[in-house]
């Protein structure tokens, strides 16, 4: 009788067991993956550090008058490059400012055509865009990862698991600039004279 | 809800159980009828089968590629191509970048290929980069990233090996059985099986015969199931990789509207194009052997989307169906996920762009058939030469002008 | 591609974004239907009446001139009038491939021009000949 009821004992613990190791190693499969999610982010957000100076140095010959737009650029970019190593909240805030920043130029570049014939301009434009849909989307998975990952760190039962190993919720990486959320505005004013 | 809509699904295992007991099958009657011993015909059906999954694990997706006459190009190819497949890689989590090859085809279509998620391969055809806008590429992009993910491009090449392996053994074994029949060989069958249960023995060879026959029609309806249920699924992840159901919709609507055949395509590589490649206009296809659902219901189901995510997609299908599609399981984890709003763009812009994304893709071909490109030294028309050509100097037909050529 | 006259390798010129394959021996040229396609497209944006059907299906011709095959597919082409009668003779790929002019049809093309002849034909017209004014001998127009 006792044997049976040491078994019964011995099965609860070894079925407990299973369930921590594996609610344990769940929780490590979507930390890794929120790693690999904000290590995409900041592949293809370094990858728009490289683009800028290029695309300055192309645009500046065919916008004269454009400078105060191309500096907003410029310094956007260095803001952003100087706080690469922050956490995701902190990178976000500066990283908006450059998306908007941006923007505008692409908004601005509609007013000059003989730019827009430019063939290097243009697979600077192609890369660009590219770049800035691959931070969007890339940025789309991390926060989802992140979601997740959180949503099992607050619900029951894993809960006690991740309490107990010690896993903390992540940051989302979310833009708070204003600007950004809003659809740049297309102008159709004749371009601006001197 | 990131969880892949996997192979999981009871009815897609169900139904590739249900083609491994038609093999067995096929193979048990070929035993009895040719061998004298079932199992004898059941293992040569599992190494037929064998052999077709070593051909395809080595080169089953380079045949598929080749068949279609798809060429595999680079990111400085085509950069706006090769760029949505990436961003559609990042979007859907999918860890290692597919190879992204060209078809040379008017006609617009696209599919996916490859062995694993790890070993994939997307190809659009010429005509789609040329018809299609980033937003409608993207979103028949996401819709072949949807089908690696999705691990589709695993299922489908294990529902085609099946079906091989049915229609090869029972092609030859009808054409043996008519033969030998007519030079009486199956007096050497009643003779070894004795005397004993005549009738039995008949009926067994009925049934076998009337299985060979109907074997393969069964495996190739299975084969054309499973296929038209994965292509709703690639739709939804399509929507929810680009939180814009309207591209994919609006590139479908292109495909409706477009009445090109592909070139190469054949009967075996119809499942793995984003539309039917032999769908023409106005021809009524058989439900049952259609390989794709109808493009106005899925243009339907993606238009009536309130949002983008699997959930959104599961209540528009049923309010167009009124069935259920996407198993509870990807349901499960959902959070209200918004599309995105529409990107602005007028007519004749869209034309515009058009000839500049037929001339960028025809540039491709050209330097993929070694043309060599020189613009006229005096009214600037650009001319292509093709690799014969080697005089020293060439006559521009739009001007007269004399260029004098470098010596290749 | 190879010409269809003499099957030797023609070259491609590019005119307004329209791509033309041109033989060098025999001046010949071929349309191909998926750049006439875009050329209908774009002239329709910038206004001007056109419609693609009378272009791509012309009507039938009775011609003694040889039957040449389609570049691209290999069938036998049909004799075309392009226009009114007597309009421009081509050849039309029975599958829609593109239309073929030969050298002595291009030099017809710009006089032919009649005033009961549709915009869109006309259009495409003097587009060909826009596209090849030396060849046509048609440069010194001023």
């Amino acid at each position: 009788m006792a044997g049976i009821i040491l078994g019964v004992i011995v099965a609860i613990i070894v079925i407990l067991l299973i369930i921590i190791i594996a609610t344990y190693n769940g929780l490590v499969g979507m930390r890794n993956q929120t790693k690999n999610a904000w290590a995409q982010i900041d592949v293809q957000l370094k990858r728009r550090y490289d683009l800028i100076p290029n695309l300055v140095e192309t645009v500046k010959g065919y916008m004269q008058h454009e400078r105060g737009t191309l500096e907003a650029v410029t310094n956007a970019r260095n803001l952003a490059q100087s706080v690469a190593s922050a956490g995701p909240g902190e990178r976000a805030a500066a990283e908006g400012q450059l998306s908007s920043a941006l923007a505008r130029l692409l908004v601005v570049v509609e007013n000059y055509p003989n730019l827009k014939a430019n063939q290097n301009f243009l697979a600077l434009q192609e890369e660009l865009t590219g770049t800035e849909n691959k931070i969007g989307f890339s940025r789309q998975f991390y926060n989802d990862s992140v979601l997740r990952f959180n949503n099992k760190i607050e619900m029951f039962p894993s809960n006690i698991i991740a309490g107990m190993t010690g896993f903390k919720q992540s940051e989302f990486f979310e833009v708070k600039a204003p600007e950004e959320r809003e659809a740049p505005k297309v102008s159709f004013s004749a371009p601006p004279k001197s | 809800m990131w969880e892949q809509i996997k192979s999981n699904q009871i009815r897609s295992v169900m139904l590739i159980v249900t083609m491994g007991t038609l093999l067995f099958l096929v193979g048990y009657f070929i035993g009895l009828y040719f061998l004298d011993s079932p199992t004898a015909g059941v293992i040569l059906a599992l190494i037929v089968w064998g052999m077709m999954n070593l051909v395809a694990l080595f080169q089953g997706d380079s045949i598929i590629l080749a068949m279609s006459g798809a060429r595999k190009i680079s990111p400085q190819d085509h950069p706006r191509l090769y760029n949505v497949v990436e961003e559609m890689k990042i979007a859907s989590g999918l860890e290692k970048m597919p190879d992204v090859y060209i078809i040379d085809d008017p006609a617009l279509n696209a599919f996916a290929t490859g062995r694993s998620p790890d070993r994939a391969a997307v190809a659009v055809t010429t005509g789609l980069l040329d018809k299609l806008n980033r937003d409608e590429l993207q979103g028949v992009i996401a819709h072949e990233i949807g089908h690696i993910k999705n691990q589709d491009i695993r299922l489908m090449l294990l529902a085609s090996i099946l079906l091989g392996a049915i229609v090869i053994l029972a092609y030859y074994a009808t054409r043996i059985m008519f033969y030998s029949g007519m030079s009486g060989g199956s007096n050497r069958r009643k003779g070894s099986s004795g005397g004993g249960g005549g009738a039995a023995v008949i009926i067994v060879i009925v049934v076998g015969i009337i299985l060979m026959i109907l074997a393969p029609i069964m495996a190739q309806l299975i084969y054309f199931a499973i296929s038209r249920k994965r292509e709703y699924l690639a739709d939804a992840s399509a929507a929810l990789y680009t939180r814009y159901p309207a591209g994919l919709a609006s590139a479908l609507e292109k495909l409706a509207n477009s009445n090109t055949q592909v070139k190469n395509a054949n009967k075996a590589t119809a499942p793995m194009y984003i539309s039917n490649p032999f769908y023409k206009g106005g021809m009524a296809v058989n439900d049952l052997f259609a390989t794709h659902p109808p493009l106005a219901d899925r243009i339907g189901i993606l238009r009536a989307m309130g949002g983008a995510s699997y959930a959104d997609y599961e209540k528009s299908y049923e309010k167009v169906k009124a069935s259920r599609i996407i198993p509870a399981s990807a349901l499960a984890e959902a959070a209200p996920i918004e599309a995105r709003p529409a990107s602005p763009e007028s007519q004749a812009g869209e034309i515009r762009e058009r000839v500049e994304r037929t001339r960028e893709t025809s540039d491709l071909m050209w330097r993929l058939s070694n043309y060599r490109s020189i613009n006229c030294g005096n009214c600037g028309t650009r001319l292509r030469l093709p690799p014969s050509f080697n005089e020293p100097s060439l006559r521009c037909p739009h001007c007269g002008y004399v260029n004098q050529l470098e010596t290749a | 591609m190879k010409c269809p006259k003499d099957k030797s390798d023609m070259i491609v010129v590019e005119h307004e974004k329209i791509e033309l394959d041109y033989c060098l021996q025999c001046s010949g040229v071929w349309f191909d239907s998926e750049e006439l396609e875009l050329l209908v497209s774009v002239l329709k944006a910038t206004g001007a009446a056109l419609s693609g059907t009378d272009l791509l299906r012309p009507r039938e011709a009775e011609h003694a001139e040889a039957r040449r095959k389609c570049p691209v597919c290999g069938h036998k082409m049909q004799k075309v009038w392009l226009g009114e009668e007597p309009g421009v003779l081509a050849d039309s790929c029975p599958l829609g491939d593109g239309l073929w002019f030969d050298s002595g049809e291009m030099q017809q093309v710009l006089q032919k021009l009649g005033p009961q002849d549709t915009q869109a034909t006309k259009d495409i017209i003097s587009f060909l000949g826009s596209a090849f004014p030396f060849t046509l001998g048609t440069d010194k127009r001023g």
